[in-house]
């Protein structure tokens, strides 16, 4: 990605996320749009630099949010090198699997957070969460993620997001 | 060993950064959570989301105002607030009754109930699977301090995490840092109400209480933070183990914080 795609995304990802994206949720949940953002990294560029925007966005919604700093920026990393791997080898951006992906790393996110809660703190009602709000958070976030890469797909967007020296792998 | 490490030197630095960061995160759980960067991120983020949601809130009044029936939205909006100030005076009463029985002075409950509070809109709502907070419209220059509960007429939202001029992050009943003292309405037992993102956990609840599905639960007013008698969250689900001295107990918030728009914090 670009410098300045970095900069825009890092400094206006949580405000249009916890501001825009409110009105757009169903029964309180909402699509993960740093989740996606660290997915389109991924596909767009490699495993190592999604690793890394995984690392640094997920640092920016732990000192955003009231959780642990570092949980996110850990279980974001995972979710940018995984997508930069898939990226490489099996999936492009305009793939219709990247729903299911989306919606298996956001899946996959929310058991590991739920799984370190239960050792934290314990008591941790886990269908619950489970039918409540991780699944159906699974599914809105590979909708909405789809959504945003169909809108992306197009050859000029990509250039005007990406480096030349990874517009090459187009 | 240093020509291994040499190379597979990608390797261990990525295996030294996940050992950091997983070393980062279980410090927090002894220390508790570290603060840094927190203000100047909230700063940043509450100007934008002061932006869009200024924005969206105007093309949302536009709409409601004069493209849909004006009459109707300000007879809606009145017959709101009406059932909302219904709501909350059936919860105090209930309160006010049982206070009687045990011989309290009603005027020191009705003291601690209606604190003076500031009234707030709610900017944005955070979306993370470790976490829960919003946003509200006030911080430290309209009085708003560290600590202070987040309430609605229905019961407890939260309370003041952070706070800046214009600005405050509220972390919500069910954010798993969260914890407030607690009291079963019906037989006045006492707990504490944990968060787990969806929903909460009362903990420390002896084996032998009686807890039931459908129990409300109100703050207790011991943690010093809460003032006593508020709705918190109805009981759910009820487990015990026989090995354990304790029971499971899960608890759904009263208030449903997806849908509130405005909120009052309390002062005192």
């Amino acid at each position: 990605m670009k410098p300045p795609v970095y900069l825009a995304l890092f400094i206006l990802i949580l405000p249009l996320q916890s501001s825009l994206l409110g009105p757009l949720a169903i029964a309180g949940i909402s699509p993960d749009l740093v989740l996606i953002a660290v997915y389109v990294i991924g596909l767009l560029t490699g495993p190592r630099e999604a690793a890394v925007a995984g690392i640094a966005l997920g640092f920016l919604q732990d000192i955003h949010s009231a959780g642990f700093i570092g949980l996110m920026a850990l279980t974001h990393g995972a979710a940018g090198f995984s997508a930069g791997l898939l990226g490489r080898n099996v999936l492009n951006i305009a793939s219709p699997s990247n729903i299911l992906f989306l919606g298996a790393f956001s899946l996959g996110e929310a058991l590991l957070v739920t799984l370190f809660l239960q050792m934290i703190y314990g008591s941790v009602p886990f269908f619950g969460m489970l039918f409540a709000r991780m699944l159906p958070a699974a599914v809105y976030t590979g909708l909405f993620g789809t959504l945003v890469l169909q809108l992306m797909k197009s050859r000029k967007t990509l250039e005007l997001l990406t480096r030349p020296s990874v517009q090459k792998e187009f | 060993m240093f020509a291994f490490i040499g190379r597979n030197k990608k390797v261990f630095l990525a295996l030294t950064l996940v050992v950091f960061l997983f070393w980062l995160v279980t410090t927090q759980v002894e220390s508790g959570r570290f603060r840094f960067l927190e203000r100047p991120v909230l700063a940043l983020s509450g100007f934008f989301e002061r932006i869009t949601s200024g924005a969206y809130a105007s093309l949302e009044s536009v709409w409601d105002r004069y493209v849909f029936l004006v009459g109707t939205h300000r007879e809606n909006l009145r017959l709101r607030d009406d059932l909302d100030r219904v709501h909350l005076e059936n919860q105090l009463l209930q309160e006010v009754l049982q206070e009687n029985e045990r011989l309290r002075q009603i005027i020191a409950f009705r003291k601690e109930a209606f604190p003076s509070s500031i009234g707030v809109r709610i900017m944005g709502r955070q979306v993370s699977p470790a976490s829960t907070t919003i946003t509200i419209s006030k911080g430290s220059d309209n009085g708003v301090r560290m600590d202070m509960p987040v309430i609605v007429a229905e019961g407890v939202v939260g309370r003041v995490q952070t706070t800046l001029g214009g600005s405050s992050r509220v972390m919500l009943l069910t954010d798993p840092g969260h914890a407030l003292a607690v009291r079963v309405q019906r037989n006045r037992e006492d707990g504490l109400l944990e968060g787990r993102i969806s929903h909460c956990a009362l903990k420390y609840v002896s084996y032998y209480v009686d807890i039931q599905e459908g129990d409300l639960l109100v703050t207790s007013g011991l943690d010093g933070i809460y003032p006593k008698g508020l709705p918190v969250a109805t009981v759910v689900k009820v487990t015990k183990h026989e090995a354990s001295p304790f029971q499971t107990v899960v608890a759904r918030p009263v208030v449903r914080i997806s849908q509130i728009e405005e909120a009052l914090v309390l002062t005192q």
